[in-house]
């Protein structure tokens, strides 16, 4: 007998069955239990325990698949491994799901048949989600960006304070009492987007991309009211708070008669804005979208800057996030920049498409209640920093910027972090 | 949540060691976070900062803009970045007893 279920229990089953494609169908079933997804992950190469093998965080999704959609599932459900929807299934989904995965993607790379399993833990999340039961901490962040605008609840006037105080350390960069970041300028080619950490506390990157875009004389502005590059409705699987986030900047670009939108150093960010927000708008952007990397690669390229490689002469390594590297494939512009840039740089093991994520993606680093395991597997990543006897990280991703400043601070590497607009401004 | 002993004294703090009850909050606890960070002796520049987002935190409920962080004490960001190795959010909003900020921090 399947036990009682409630309401919202109801609601998640409910979604579970409107999400029954043959994309998801084949991802639930097709893991042969081959183990290899578990070497590839930093949460079982940490800690050896079967909860931390990705097919695990499969199998908590697709038992419960089982138990209400398949004929033996229905009837014999020890037999499948079918389980119920209850109060114990959804605290092990929220441990699992939530706690043990930064859906970094390694996993994928790695399995022998392919099976997405972030896209099935991506549709967990979603369940959970449909029964309010998104872990509070990374909830609140969504919570901000939709109603205030942004995800740390700036007020409109406080964003503007912060870029007028930063206009001072631009002139004094570019040496002209005349240059400013524009804010909400109509008929400009780009619109620029940003997270909102750095006008709150980090905005050092904000003054070293107005220098690029300066010398570059790039045609630009920022809208003081959509700015936020950041989607965490994408980390919790709500979709309908992620088209919103979507479908704002889009809007604000087209208000202000930008045919670009910018993206602004965010790995999630970039991912969401540029490869899944057509599919909750359920439509062709009318604007383009760039990354900032591949628009500073370009203006490199083009000759629009010219930075000198014997400004920076510490050893510099890339860190590359999982979102903008392997999930979304722009891999060789942050190399061609750096190497623009620094005269001494060298390679982490592994790297680019094998990467190993920070520690803190797929919204761990909100989640205070994960703190200790994000830690613990980001020593991986401290590890790897450290082989590379660098002196400059630069990650074009301020999510991973801020994981590795924790693993700098705990793991005593003595490093600098730094974004790609940081790097270029430095050797400009 | 969890429980963070320093010098003897016990702390209830969430998953990244920010204080659970504010109120608990006092100079003494202050200085104990910040030997429990790394950040160490507070001097009267890091008093300045802690205090101005004392302030602002119990008038606003939120944490100071950096800008602001600057802008009342006189202190220069980077000199920021120096004073709080952990940064204006996991050092400084952290030793002024606030909650954590939401974001990627």
């Amino acid at each position: 007998m399947m036990t009682d279920i409630t309401d919202k229990q109801n609601k998640a089953l409910n979604f579970l069955d409107s999400r029954l494609n043959a994309k998801l169908l084949t991802h639930l079933n097709s893991c042969v239990h081959c183990g290899l997804c578990g070497t590839s992950c930093q949460y079982y190469i940490t800690e050896k325990n079967s909860k931390n093998m990705p097919a695990s965080k499969v199998d908590i999704v697709a038992s419960i698949y089982r138990r209400y959609h398949t004929f033996a599932g229905k009837h014999f459900p020890k037999l499948t491994g079918a389980r119920d929807l209850n109060d114990q299934t959804t605290e092990e989904m929220i441990d699992d799901l939530f706690g043990r995965c930064t859906m970094c993607g390694r996993c994928v790379a790695h399995c022998s048949i392919g099976v997405d399993i972030p896209f099935v833990v991506r549709t967990g999340r979603m369940m959970l989600q449909q029964m309010d039961l998104v872990p509070k901490s990374i909830q609140s962040t969504v919570d901000a960006a939709l109603n205030t605008g942004n995800n740390m609840a700036i007020p409109t006037q406080d964003f503007v304070d912060t870029i007028n105080w930063l206009n001072e350390d631009l002139q004094f960069e570019v040496n002209d009492d005349e240059a400013t970041i524009p804010l909400n300028v109509h008929g400009v080619k780009m619109l620029y987007t940003l997270n909102p950490r750095e006008p709150k506390f980090f905005p050092l990157s904000i003054s070293a991309i107005a220098k690029v875009f300066y010398l570059a004389k790039e045609s630009w502005t920022i809208s003081t009211e959509f700015y936020d590059i950041t989607n965490y409705a994408y980390f919790v699987g709500d979709e309908e708070g992620a088209r919103v986030i979507t479908e704002r900047l889009i809007n604000e670009a087209l208000k202000f008669g930008a045919d670009t939108l910018i993206l602004g150093e965010c790995g999630h960010g970039s991912r969401a804005m540029r490869w899944e927000g057509p599919n909750w708008m359920k439509a062709k952007y009318p604007v383009k979208t760039i990354t900032a990397v591949e628009l500073i690669a370009n203006y490199i390229r083009e000759g629009r800057i010219k930075p000198d490689k014997s400004k920076i002469t510490d050893r510099v390594t890339i860190h590359d996030p999982c979102n903008l590297v392997r999930n979304g494939g722009i891999i060789d512009e942050q190399r061609y920049i750096v190497n623009q840039c620094c005269s001494d740089f060298v390679e982490m093991t592994p790297h680019g498409v094998d990467n190993f994520c920070c520690g803190g993606g797929g919204g761990q680093l909100a989640m205070s209640e994960y703190n200790d395991r994000r830690m613990r597997i980001g020593k991986i990543k401290a590890d790897q920093i450290r082989a590379t006897g660098a002196k400059i990280v630069v990650t074009p991703c301020h999510n991973c910027v801020d994981q590795l400043s924790s693993l700098n601070v705990e793991y005593n590497l003595g490093v600098t972090i730094k974004t790609i607009a940081e790097i270029v401004a430095d050797a400009l | 949540m969890a429980i963070i002993e320093i010098d003897g004294r016990t702390f209830d703090v969430d998953g990244d060691g920010f204080l659970t009850n504010p109120k608990e909050w006092n100079e003494e606890v202050a200085q104990l976070f910040a030997k429990h960070d790394g950040t160490g002796d507070l001097t009267e520049q890091h008093w300045a900062v802690v205090n101005h987002i004392r302030q602002h935190w119990e008038k606003t409920d939120m944490a100071p803009m950096v800008r602001s962080i600057c802008q009342d004490t006189g202190i220069r960001l980077r000199e920021l970045y120096t004073l709080f190795p952990q940064g204006p959010a996991r050092g400084a909003c952290k030793i002024a007893g606030l909650p954590k900020p939401d974001g990627c921090v």
